[in-house]
């Protein structure tokens, strides 16, 4: 387990220097002018691109680039969005309502996808299926930030039981979580379809299995044969959907922060990609692959706990 | 010899652990209803070994899992009973058959690879029907210890922390096997338990079979389509064509005196050393059970068949106390038909080999 865990965190800090690196390049040979202001001196210019390498080549760039992060942490200085901060102080502020929002998500879509996928699995084939199925497809099919503005019309403006806009000065949290839950629920629709319909699946093959029968010829029951028997082992493939699913989420909050003007990271990448802060822009993507890489390594060592066959390295 | 009711118990003198009487099974299908099981009455007695033959489709395994109970949903039960201990095992609700499942029948699986949960330490797998009865996890740790080591696994004390991907397909069966016995039964139903392995497991694994009957006084109930497995195994045969038993008798007089042509055909069609001739295949294939062919559902295949194989289902016809077959043939004024040449020819060649060995 020890070698297994070890080997991912190798391949996870590979993948991310390429991550780095890719993001560098791509971002960075992009045309950039930064200082558009006529009021700053052409000497001025000159000094603060002096001061950023913008005058040696990329290679040097890169290497400076590389240089900073590795030994000061130092992602660059922001220079249209929020000109002169560090970018990373710029990030790091921005954290808590997307971690907020998307942790939440999270929260409630992992036990509702479980709980919708195993119902309709157990209640195949009847009207409860059909229900469940039905709105899977219709949350899979619709894009999320469709129900976002449709949930703030009912919600905010028809019946106005909740906020418009998401409220970053709110003075209770109470106030806060209350203007945060339409986004929530907004981003978590599509996760948890489309992982209830691949549980849903998934339960319905290991319930029909062998193994099951088997264990019902011991003498469980069929709730302690599924619980114990096909539930876990349905769960193998499904460790794997968490990761799509949290980059889903990650994905869709860029829309739904926008809409629900959520003070977070999603809303900043898309201003700084459209103001072209290039320095910004690569910090962010670095934040946002450092993330899936995160949730790929809890992912990995989770899926090892669930299934020895990995833990142990087996062969067959 | 007389044709008699179906009804009629057929040996008297064992004690019967298991008797199915009349069962009719039918499986909702897209096409209509497939007859499965179409009246099929047998006993088990206490002790031995009886051996249900016949081809995919005969209805063998799904009349084994009406006995478990773990019918798919769409299984039908038309009519007929299972007589198990004073109960109906048709009848009794799911509580009842969780005591009986695993505790009084025990049920060995086919294709070990996917009999166990690949993700549960097999000593977990079998722990369980001891927990469950209420032993404490010490003790049933132990009983597992010892039932893996009975159905002859070796290192028990490395092996029970294991998972199934880390035994080899016969090690798996007999794992397969010790959770079987693990409740401590007094029937064992063996589905076809050699078809998956490889054939110089699949001896053993028999000889495990015979030999945990032997100690234990099991009763057991095996089903194959491989008749030269059951020369080794059964006391009595039942064999089975399209949902019904068409022939049943002790081991000998299905082997050196079978009766009906599906029997025949089934002897001839395997292979042995001696035999120098081409092997006979039985011609087509078996008939469509949502709408069963009227008559004699062999009679199509049959080349000994007679008009009135077509129209009229042959009833049982008692040979000997313990021998009885569903064909025409055994009418009293049915024509003289004898088995065929090279079947006589081999029959006559085992009952000598039987001679000099026993």
């Amino acid at each position: 387990m020890f070698k297994y865990v070890l080997g991912r965190i190798g391949a996870m800090l590979l993948t991310l220097f390429l991550v780095m690196t890719l993001s560098f390049w791509v971002i960075r040979l992009m045309p950039m002018t930064i200082f558009e202001n006529p009021e700053v001196s052409p000497e001025v210019q000159r000094r603060l691109e002096d001061r950023m390498h913008l005058h040696e080549p990329m290679i040097v760039q890169y290497y400076y680039f590389m240089k900073g992060i590795v030994t000061k942490g130092d992602f660059g200085t922001s220079v249209k969005i929020r000109p002169g901060l560090q970018v990373f102080d710029i990030i790091k502020e921005r954290i808590p309502p997307t971690m907020l929002l998307n942790f939440f998500s999270l929260l409630i879509s992992i036990p509702l996808r479980i709980l919708s996928g195993t119902i309709a699995a157990l209640k195949r084939n009847t009207w409860i299926d059909n229900v469940i199925s039905f709105l899977i497809v219709i949350f899979i099919s619709v894009p999320s930030f469709v129900f976002a503005s449709l949930m703030q019309y009912v919600f905010a403006y028809a019946w106005p039981i909740f906020p418009t806009l998401y409220n970053a000065q709110a003075p209770t949290i109470w106030a806060a979580f209350r203007s945060m839950l339409l986004p929530i629920i907004a981003l978590s629709l599509n996760p948890i379809a489309t992982i209830a319909r691949y549980l849903r699946g998934e339960l319905i093959e290991t319930l029909s299995s062998e193994y099951m029968l088997l264990a019902r010829t011991k003498g469980l029951t069929r709730q302690e044969a599924t619980w114990r028997h096909a539930f876990r082992n349905s769960l193998v493939p499904i460790a794997n959907t968490i990761i799509p699913l949290i980059t889903g989420i990650m994905g869709g909050s860029l829309v739904i922060e926008k809409i629900f003007a959520v003070p977070g990271e999603g809303g900043l990448l898309v201003d700084s990609i459209l103001g072209g802060d290039h320095f910004l822009t690569v910090a962010l993507l670095i934040f946002y692959s450092m993330i899936s890489l995160v949730t790929i390594f809890v992912v990995d060592v989770s899926y090892g706990i669930i299934d020895p066959r990995i833990r142990i390295g087996g062969t067959k | 010899m007389s044709e008699i009711s179906v009804n009629t118990p057929q040996t008297p003198q064992a004690e019967k652990v298991l008797e199915v009487r009349d069962l009719t099974i039918n499986f909702r299908a897209y096409g209509g209803l497939v007859q499965a099981v179409r009246g099929v009455n047998f006993d088990l007695h206490r002790g031995e070994t009886l051996a249900i033959v016949g081809e995919s489709g005969s209805g063998k395994s799904v009349s084994i899992k009406t006995i478990m109970g773990i019918l798919p949903n769409n299984a039908i039960i038309e009519s007929g009973e299972i007589l198990y201990d004073g109960m109906d095992l048709t009848k009794v609700d799911e509580a009842k058959m969780h005591e009986i499942r695993g505790h009084r029948i025990g049920l060995v699986f086919q294709d070990p690879l996917s009999a166990l949960n690949p993700i549960m330490k097999v000593g977990k797998q079998i722990m369980e029907v001891l927990t469950r009865r209420g032993m404490s996890r010490q003790d049933a740790y132990q009983r597992a210890l010892e039932l893996m080591r009975d159905v002859g696994i070796p290192e028990a004390e490395k092996r029970i922390e294991q998972y199934p991907f880390q035994f080899s397909g016969g090690m798996r069966q007999r794992i397969v096997i010790a959770i079987a016995l693990a409740g401590d039964p007094e029937i064992l139903i063996c589905d076809e338990p050699t078809t998956a392995l490889d054939v110089t497991v699949q001896a053993k694994i028999l000889e495990l079979i015979n030999q945990i009957k032997e100690e234990r006084n099991l009763s057991v109930l095996f089903i194959t389509h491989d008749l030269g497995v059951v020369a080794q195994m059964a006391d009595r045969i039942a064999v089975m064509y399209a949902g019904r038993i068409v022939e049943m008798g002790t081991a000998e007089e299905i082997f050196f005196d079978p009766r009906h042509p599906y029997t025949w055909a089934l002897l001839s069609s395997m292979p042995d050393l001696e035999t120098y001739e081409r092997l006979e295949a039985i011609p087509g294939t078996p008939p469509n059970m949502i709408h069963p062919p009227k008559g004699d559902a062999f009679a199509a295949r049959n080349r000994y068949a007679l008009k009135i194989d077509f129209k009229r289902e042959p009833p049982m016809f008692r040979i000997t106390e313990t021998h009885m077959a569903a064909t025409w043939l055994l009418h009293p004024s049915a024509p003289k038909v004898d088995m065929p040449e090279g079947l006589a020819a081999r029959i006559a060649r085992m009952k000598e080999a039987a001679k000099n060995v026993g």
